[in-house]
């Protein structure tokens, strides 16, 4: 559906994307993690064609993005970053002036209106004007603008930005439902817990490179990273070390009173490593479990916090 | 571009305070600066007299007897003064006008040729002036008509009675006077003309300063009106819409182009009404030449939207634009006789004048009211004005796709 070829964009100085690559599939919701500058918006301006990479090629739907501009605007939709209304005017005049520009016919355009307001829940509030609408509504309404005019693929870029988890919640409801009606959805995000509970398909950027790309257990794989199981116990020695180096063949970390065990499937491997403490003469005092996220699959690829 | 249109007049027509600013600022202003100017005819105030000279080059026994009338009548302050003098004081703007007596005034008054007087008045004094001129015309009328009677008796006794001694045809030529006189003739000044030149500039016949006062502002207030484009630029802008707008299959062009169409009719809408008022509060004659005032209209508007969204492109901030529009409405206005009627300006700044649109406005306005011209004569202003807008268009079009690439 989406094929973005070797692409790179710098502002003055500063590289945005440098050889950036990645393939999207009909239907898939692809994920754009990073952090604040990492090239994510970028992408998506490139993507929505406001923006010319320096190199590099993007492919959408077969077409080349740099001659067909048209036509790509045509299939896609773009939720921007920002609350990208006219905030004097109501919810419907919004809408029916956004959806204009696609050159829907006016009958058509007013059941379309209708319809999106139905499905992002604002219909009774469409004759109220957007400033008196709460963050969340905004939200709702600048997702309704983007999908007016049926786009094959939606661009949404960090569209959680600033809302209660009660709205976010509601807008992560609207994707889905898009995405099992067919829609394409690029979601770009810097919070780990949008990406694994939204995305088919997560694609790791930073400093304008991909580093890594797959599902979540791919990148696990790819990272290398595994779930820890922690346990709280009794003042170590170097006796009760060695036994447990000579007793367990995991990785693990420890301080005085912690003992870190790297594992690949903790339900598994729980019974047996707290027999093994045990016998290595260590009392435990607590078990807790931490499963690889994308936090740690990050920390692991990019050396750092995802907000650092 | 017809969809941005719609779009920015309903959110033009939503903000009732601007909508009502823009119509009633101006409004306001012309009146005040009628008033200001002294444009409005007011009935119950008493005038101050008004300060003429005379210069007499012919120093006769009939100029004096003249001016000593002139001096007589009230409202009318006379100040005698040599000609060159009298000249710079008024060029200076210190008296309205010189009534020059030229050499041979009194031999043509009995010879009944044409008399050498002319009367040289400051144009920015048009209104004193117009009073002044029927009192000097009645009063050179009757001398003239007395002068000719005298001529027509003193003929006819001389013909019919040669004998007649001095003493009697003097009395009979006295009672001849004397009725004249009394009878107040109306036809006094039949045939009697009174050349008038201006010291400064051209002819009129009507109101010059409610002319510079609804031209002036007018325009000045259309330049305020579009520079609210530059803020609507950057509105969209920082909102995220301009950015939206992008992403929909319009060219950046019919954003900008579309943005241009809002303020023409705005622009159109506002100078229209401003002379519709001035028709109807000051009685300014608009039917003069209505195609003429239409083609100006849509000219002026035309090159003032082109500054609006010259500086919707050239501005980036808020600042910036506040700068720019500040900078550009004030210099244009004070140098292309917005604030100051152009003709009170040195020369050189009238000169300087022709770079701003404001000057080609006023100057077309003042040919279609002041000047009278036809319309032909009104076409190169309209061209000049036509070409302004289409310059400053092409150039924002060049800035505006700079402005834009720095949105992603």
């Amino acid at each position: 559906m989406i094929q973005v070829e070797d692409i790179s964009k710098s502002f003055g100085k500063i590289d945005a994307l440098k050889n950036v690559s990645f393939n999207i599939k009909e239907g898939e919701i692809f994920g754009l993690l990073g952090p604040n500058g990492a090239g994510k918006t970028t992408s998506i301006n490139i993507l929505s064609t406001i923006l010319k990479p320096d190199s590099g090629k993007v492919f959408i739907h077969g077409l080349d993005l740099a001659h067909n501009q048209d036509a790509c605007k045509l299939l896609i939709g773009v939720v921007p970053q920002e609350i990208s209304l006219y905030e004097i005017l109501s919810a419907y005049e919004n809408l029916h002036f956004w959806g204009s520009l696609y050159h829907i016919p006016p009958t058509e355009l007013a059941a379309k209106i209708n319809n999106v307001l139905e499905l992002v829940g604002l219909y009774d509030r469409r004759n109220d004007a957007i400033k008196t609408y709460s963050g969340g509504m905004k939200r709702r309404i600048n997702m309704a603008s983007a999908i007016l005019h049926n786009p094959k693929i939606l661009l949404m870029d960090e569209p959680t930005v600033g809302i209660d988890p009660q709205s976010r919640n509601r807008i992560f409801e609207i994707i889905q439902e898009l995405n099992q009606n067919g829609m394409t959805i690029i979601y770009t995000t810097h919070y780990m817990e949008e990406a694994e509970r939204l995305c088919n398909t997560i694609a790791i950027i930073d400093n304008g490179h991909v580093i890594a790309k797959g599902s979540l257990d791919e990148l696990k794989k790819i990272s290398g990273t595994k779930d820890i199981l922690k346990m709280k116990t009794s003042v170590l020695d170097e006796k009760n070390l060695l036994k447990l180096n000579e007793s367990i063949h995991l990785n693990f970390s420890h301080n005085s009173t912690e003992l870190n065990f790297e594992c690949k499937n903790i339900t598994a491997e729980i019974s047996g490593l707290i027999n093994n403490v045990l016998i290595a003469g260590v009392e435990i005092h607590g078990i807790e479990t931490q499963n690889a996220s994308l936090e740690s699959v990050f920390l692991k690829l990019t050396g750092k916090h995802l907000r650092d | 571009m017809l969809r941005i249109f719609k779009k920015d007049l309903k959110l033009y027509l939503k903000d009732k305070r601007a909508v009502l600013l823009t119509f009633l600022l101006p409004i306001i202003l012309i009146t005040l600066f009628s008033f200001a100017f002294g444009g409005i005819k007011t009935n119950n105030s008493k005038p101050n007299p008004i300060k003429m000279l005379i210069s007499d080059l012919d120093r006769t026994k009939t100029t004096k007897q003249i001016i000593s009338i002139f001096d007589s009548i009230a409202g009318i302050d006379v100040n005698l003064q040599e000609f060159d003098k009298a000249k710079i004081e008024v060029t200076k703007g210190k008296y309205v006008g010189v009534l020059v007596f030229y050499k041979g005034f009194e031999d043509s008054l009995h010879s009944g040729k044409g008399l050498p007087i002319e009367l040289l008045y400051d144009r920015a004094q048009e209104m004193q002036i117009g009073l002044l001129q029927p009192v000097f015309m009645n009063v050179l009328g009757k001398f003239k008509a007395q002068e000719s009677m005298n001529k027509n008796v003193t003929g006819f006794l001389n013909a019919n009675f040669p004998k007649m001694d001095k003493g009697m045809s003097d009395r009979i030529i006295k009672n001849v006077d004397s009725k004249l006189e009394a009878s107040n003739n109306a036809s006094t000044d039949e045939g009697m003309q009174l050349k008038m030149s201006s010291l400064v500039g051209e002819e009129k016949d009507t109101n010059l300063f409610l002319i510079q006062a609804i031209a002036g502002v007018a325009i000045m207030m259309l330049l305020f009106s579009v520079s609210s484009l530059a803020a609507g630029m950057l509105d969209e802008k920082e909102n995220g819409t301009l950015k939206r707008l992008l992403f929909s299959p319009i060219k950046p062009n019919t954003i900008l182009f579309g943005k241009m169409l809002t303020a023409l009719t705005i622009s159109i809408t506002q100078l229209t009404i401003m002379f519709v008022f001035t028709w109807l509060a000051f009685g300014l004659d608009i039917s003069k030449n209505i195609p003429a005032l239409i083609l100006m209209i849509l000219s002026t508007s035309f090159a003032v939207s082109g500054i609006g969204i010259f500086l919707a492109s050239v501005s980036r901030t808020r600042a910036q634009a506040q700068g720019f529009g500040t900078l550009v409405i004030l210099t244009m206005s004070a140098i292309g006789g917005s604030m100051i009627p152009l003709f009170v300006m040195p020369a050189i700044m009238q000169k300087i004048a022709v770079v701003s649109v404001n000057y080609w406005g006023i100057q077309g306005f003042y040919d279609i009211f002041w000047r009278n011209l036809p319309t032909s004569e009104i076409i190169p202003r309209v061209l000049v004005l036509v070409g302004m807008g289409t310059i400053l268009s092409l150039i924002s079009v060049r800035l505006f796709r700079r402005n834009v690439e720095s949105l992603g």
